[in-house]
């Protein structure tokens, strides 16, 4: 177990390329704001497994079943390898996260709070939402100080890199199909391309304290103007169009830019007020309850 | 209820590689915990082999037990001194 005198201190460490172990003696404060960014993970991958869960019945053909069918075991094992380092950490036990999730005291990503209407809303999230998601995962894992986070980190990143594949393959039979799929890709695209680029968050504070520890490498608003820039040519290169009027190229640099991102939504997610935080919510609780009879027969708790 | 208990999972890839520590997982026996460890761990074939030990049967020494051996320098040799002596005598100085 190390200790370090100070805050300064320990910045020193991380500056020096430092990894924390969990039995490290580190500052509160880095617990504390790395157990909150992982519970965070774990919760998002735990709910968006959840939605992936209640489409498999509905994926055409038994390839895509299959897929779907691995897909929400990979969320569903990255939010279980997550609530273990998560509870290794010491501030929260696993079933006081699971409860704090259901009692809808805790956050999770802003997608996971909008209803997949069609099968197409299901590609576009595996197209537009795992690719933020990777980006961001990415993002940490490349510098994470945070040993146990980022050793699982490679693994999660390396299975969202198969999500995303799955995504752009589903994308191109949608695209290169009748109008009717393209129409339906078009409409999901409208519910779904702002979500995704608010997926990243508001512009970093310049006083992050993530970025200073080295859990995040990059700031929101590069990782999402980097989104921006790739995704767009993509969605045109498919023939579809992106749901912002105010969308253009910057004649100079060939930037794409984009309106002016109206943020309420996302605080709206932040607080489970989502427009479909509720129905979700009560989904997982459902869910809970349905699967306690499993947990108990393992005996694993709550 | 039977307790839960705390496992580390290592595997071994096929070929020569060592086992590699790969993560956590909570089992209630060491059966159930080889069966998670494979459907935790193991989804697209990552490991030929699979320990799991449990974590409370694990000994450890931290740096406090480590310490006094970082500092014998007599075990070990960079050569410096030595590909110095040879470099002066290719280059004939």
């Amino acid at each position: 177990m190390r200790t370090w005198t100070d805050l300064d201190d320990f910045q020193d460490f991380l500056d020096a390329g430092g990894m924390v172990e969990a039995d490290d003696d580190m500052p509160e404060e880095y617990r504390s704001e790395v157990f909150r960014f992982i519970e965070f993970h774990a919760n998002s991958e735990l709910m968006g497994g959840l939605t992936e869960r209640d489409w498999i019945p509905h994926a055409p053909g038994l390839r895509l079943k299959q897929i779907f069918l691995a897909k929400t075991q990979d969320e569903i094992g990255h939010a279980h390898l997550l609530y273990m380092v998560a509870a290794d950490m010491a501030v929260k036990t696993r079933d006081e996260m699971i409860d704090d999730l259901l009692a809808g005291k805790s956050r999770f990503h802003n997608v996971f709070h909008y209803r997949a209407e069609t099968w197409a809303d299901q590609i576009a999230i595996a197209f537009l939402v795992d690719a933020a998601a990777f980006a961001s995962q990415r993002a940490v894992f490349a510098k994470c100080t945070y040993g146990p986070y980022k050793r699982i980190l490679r693994r999660i990143v390396g299975e969202e890199g198969f999500h995303m594949r799955h995504g752009e393959e589903m994308l191109l039979k949608m695209a290169s199909g009748s109008q009717v799929q393209r129409d339906l890709f078009q409409a999901a695209l409208e519910r779904w391309w702002w979500p995704a680029v608010q997926l990243f968050g508001p512009d970093s504070p310049p006083d992050d304290p993530l970025l200073k520890w080295y859990v995040k490498s990059e700031r929101n608003e590069v990782l999402r103007h980097a989104y921006v820039q790739k995704y767009v040519p993509l969605l045109h290169g498919y023939g579809f169009t992106v749901p912002d009027d105010g969308l253009h190229q910057d004649a100079e640099s060939g930037e794409w830019i984009m309106s002016k991102i109206d943020w309420a939504p996302l605080k709206a997610t932040l607080s489970n007020s989502g427009p479909d935080s509720e129905r979700r919510l009560a989904n997982a609780v459902r869910n809970h309850a349905e699967s306690a009879w499993f947990r108990e027969s393992i005996g694993v708790s709550a | 209820m039977t307790p839960s208990h705390t496992y580390e999972v290592f595997l071994k890839a096929d070929g020569k590689s060592e086992f590699r520590h790969v993560g956590a997982l909570g089992a209630a026996d060491n059966e159930m915990a080889l069966m998670l460890a494979r459907e935790c761990y193991c989804r697209r074939g990552e490991g030929e082999q699979i320990w799991v030990v449990r974590r409370d049967d694990i000994a450890i020494a931290d740096s406090a037990v480590t310490e006094p051996n970082r500092h014998k320098g007599h075990r070990q040799n960079d050569g410096k001194l030595v590909a110095e002596h040879r470099r002066q005598l290719r280059e004939g100085s």
